[in-house]
């Protein structure tokens, strides 16, 4: 039987913000492709969640050669979440080559595959606020944005309600509760950091961070398999309870179950097709990556969900006489404005008292201090602010790195130990248009299209905001009266390393300095919408992942209903 | 994409002294060097040492210890299968010196279990209290020793009480003598 070439909508990319699109559409009635450029997961198969510590050699870890051969630019930028038994969640460098230009750093990091990095994100999960959607307009940076936070709010609330949030209720004005399950409640050491830092500091709060983790598990989440976090910390190899949220887990699966999706891997996009007469993206062009062949899909509207940089590089790819500079690329913003959230500032320290306490589960998520600066606190000699993420936990036997031998050193490991806290900011990243990826003039891939390019350098504000935030987690450990408190010099992570990538097709009022309207539908071709990072006019502090959601979800009902009256 | 099965049987060299649980029914997967077996990175010498060093870094007790749960084989794999040429060099030189120290009155390996165990300890004090530079080798070593400890089976579930699947979460439980974790 011949494969179906014609749908209603193609949407390019499974991952976090490809699977909210493709559910939405598909709920609509729409029939709609998902092509996904990497293989496919099965999860019975491919997650390997439920590998007891012995069943992995070598501490699960990747063989040293092996990093330096494949894995050199992945592997440390994410240590934490690439092991031997899920190392082909991420891609191989030496296969998927990039460069950046003389003088700047960029860490792509990246997974190719069914939901792409939904099923190795780190799951932390906030709203924007009011002021995230003002702030460029009110301190004249770049553009305003074209939609605000009421805009968006509703939206928010029915992605929220299907992913499903473990949070606590707040009443943030600058970090809005969301739809939220029972939080993961703090520890005592956490409770008690809390309290000294909101009596020393009135206006900063301590609060559970906020996770994409089941608690209480609703009847559609349930309907989809999903069921309550089991509190392993397997998160980065997969969850074969569903139980945190990826596309793999919950949207894909509801998309699936409305009998219009048809999901193609291995489909690598080279190029949209443009028709000038209908001034219509008309054809989707790809390249399959195991067999070389080129196909082309068509379909009524197309989203766009590749990632910001593979969404901008493939508009840049699709050239022809009325876009000589890419697809909707009048305004020549594609690729500029790349963002991403900077870290590396912080602190740690050890609290006295809790020697006699410790925990029960692996817990996904610790304490989140959410933006102070600029919000409640008004004396900062830089714009914008964010967020600490961390927690505080027995330090346990440190791997071995105490003192002694014997029966005392063996069994002191069943024992706690002092329990040490540790937070780091997450900072917003201004943005700026010399931030870009640009396709590299004569170097390809495997494939034929061309690389990225990346030339991202932090700003002056950047460089304050960390030193200021490592200043303020020493303060407020001490508020807290830990001890031996330590913070290394700031640090600034290489952009790219938060992988919160961004900006690299912003929405805005003007075709002529942006490249998508506050639906993410393109100014210049109608039947385009890009709902991945690249639509972010600004960074905010916020894991952004939420917002990718919503904002797809709006798109999605959007342009399903221009399809309903015709105008597309 | 390489299913599990295919990953693990590619990944299966030997089946050592600790047989794997089959969480997801796939074969026992271990790549330590088996009890008894000629090392594939360790000379017979140095088998013998790390082996000696083990048990008394973490000795039988009323669980099992370094040798039951054949901590010098998983360190063995360790070194043949994940460890560079850099790291694998850096590790037999750091050997050659713990044994170097520890036999400056005759040979480390012909003294009785007390002296031994003396003479390590006064070696690990060195290397933790007072942070010996030269002893940073000893202090990876033990490293080494004690996350292998923990990563097998036995270290795991019967010394330090380590549950699979939690499936609740505690912040805060008053320590007891016995508690998983």
């Amino acid at each position: 039987m011949a494969e179906a070439t014609e749908f209603d909508a193609i949407v390019v990319g499974s991952g976090m913000s490809g699977g909210m699109s493709a559910k939405e559409l598909c709920e609509r009635g729409l029939r709609v492709l998902v092509l996904e450029r990497g293989p496919e997961i099965v999860p019975e198969r491919d997650y390997s969640d439920q590998l007891a510590p012995w069943e992995t050699p070598n501490f699960d870890n990747v063989s040293q050669d092996e990093i330096k051969q494949h894995y050199f630019r992945q592997y440390p930028g994410v240590p934490y979440a690439l092991k031997e038994s899920n190392k082909d969640f991420w891609v191989k460098d030496d296969e998927h080559p990039y460069e950046e230009a003389e003088g700047t750093r960029y860490e792509w990091l990246r997974g190719y595959h069914t939901a792409g990095r939904s099923i190795m994100w780190s799951r932390q999960t906030y709203r924007l606020g009011p002021q995230d959607f003002e702030a460029n307009l009110r301190e004249g940076v770049a553009i305003d944005w074209p939609v605000r936070y009421e805009d968006i709010a509703p939206w928010y609330e029915k992605v929220e309600t299907f992913v499903g949030i473990a949070g606590s209720e707040e009443g943030l004005s600058q970090l809005p509760d969301s739809v939220f399950q029972p939080a993961f409640e703090l520890t005592e050491a956490e409770k008690a950091f809390k309290q000294g830092v909101e009596t020393a500091f009135p206006g900063r709060n301590v609060i559970p961070a906020r996770v994409a983790h089941l608690t209480d598990a609703t009847e559609e989440q349930r309907s989809l398999g999903r069921s309550n976090c089991q509190l392993r910390n397997r998160c980065h190899h997969g969850c074969v309870f569903r139980a945190y949220f990826s596309s793999l887990n919950a949207t894909l699966p509801a998309a699936e179950r409305t009998g219009n999706l048809t999901m193609v891997h291995n489909a690598i996009v080279q190029s949209l097709e443009f028709d000038s007469e209908t001034n219509r993206v008309s054809g989707v062009r790809i390249v399959d990556a195991e067999t070389n062949e080129a196909r082309t899909y068509s379909s009524r509207i197309v989203f766009l969900n590749a990632s910001a940089i593979a969404s901008a590089m493939i508009l840049l790819q699709s050239t022809s006489e009325s876009f000589p500079n890419g697809l909707a690329n009048r305004s020549d913003q594609v690729g500029r404005n790349l963002m991403d959230h900077v870290s590396g500032a912080g602190a740690a320290g050890i609290m006295r008292g809790f020697d006699d306490r410790k925990v029960f589960g692996r817990r996904p998520g610790g304490i989140y201090i959410p933006r102070y600066a600029n919000v409640t606190e008004n004396d900062k000699p830089y714009s914008r602010g964010f967020g600490y993420q961390g927690g505080a936990s027995p330090l346990g036997n440190a791997n071995g790195q105490i003192p002694g031998i014997g029966r005392e050193f063996k069994e002191s490991h069943r024992r706690p130990g002092p329990w040490r806290i540790s937070i780091g900011a997450f900072g917003e990243q201004l943005p700026n248009p010399n931030n870009r990826v640009t396709l590299h003039p004569t170097r390809r891939d495997r494939w034929g299209n061309p690389i990225a390019v990346f030339e991202v350098r932090y700003s002056r504000n950047e460089e304050i905001m960390l030193e200021e935030a490592r200043t303020d987690a020493i303060a407020m450990l001490e508020a807290a009266g830990c001890e031996q408190i330590s913070s290394g010099p700031v640090n600034l992570t290489n952009p790219g390393n938060r992988i919160h990538e961004m900006g690299s097709a912003r929405m805005g009022r003007d075709p002529a300095d942006s490249v998508l309207n506050g639906w993410c539908q393109a100014h210049d071709v109608p039947n385009l919408f890009i709902t991945d990072g690249a639509f972010m006019t600004s960074a905010a502090c916020q894991n952004p992942s939420l917002t990718y959601m919503a904002f797809s979800a709006r798109a999605a009902n959007y342009a399903a209903d221009l399809l309903a009256e015709g105008v597309l | 994409m390489k299913t599990r099965r295919d990953f693990l049987r590619e990944l299966i060299i030997s089946v050592g002294g600790v047989t794997a649980l089959t969480a997801c029914g796939d074969a026992p997967v271990v790549v330590a060097t088996a009890t008894g077996e000629p090392g594939r990175f360790y000379t017979p010498e140095e088998m013998e040492l790390v082996s000696r060093l083990s048990e008394l870094i973490i000795p039988r007790t009323e669980t099992p210890g370094a040798l039951d749960v054949n901590v010098p084989g998983y360190v063995d794999g360790l070194m043949a299968d994940w460890a560079s040429e850099e790291t694998q060099d850096a590790h037999r030189r750091a050997l050659a010196e713990i044994d170097r120290r520890l036999s400056a009155d005759g040979s480390f390996m012909a003294l009785d279990e007390t002296e031994a165990e003396r003479s390590l300890a006064e070696l690990d004090r060195s290397a933790f209290e007072e942070a010996a530079e030269d002893l940073g080798g000893y202090r990876t070593f033990k490293g080494y020793v004690t996350r292998s400890y923990f990563a097998t089976e036995g270290g795991a579930q019967e010394e330090l009480q380590w549950v699979g699947v939690p499936g609740r979460w505690d912040p805060d439980v008053l320590v007891t003598d016995r508690q998983g974790v």
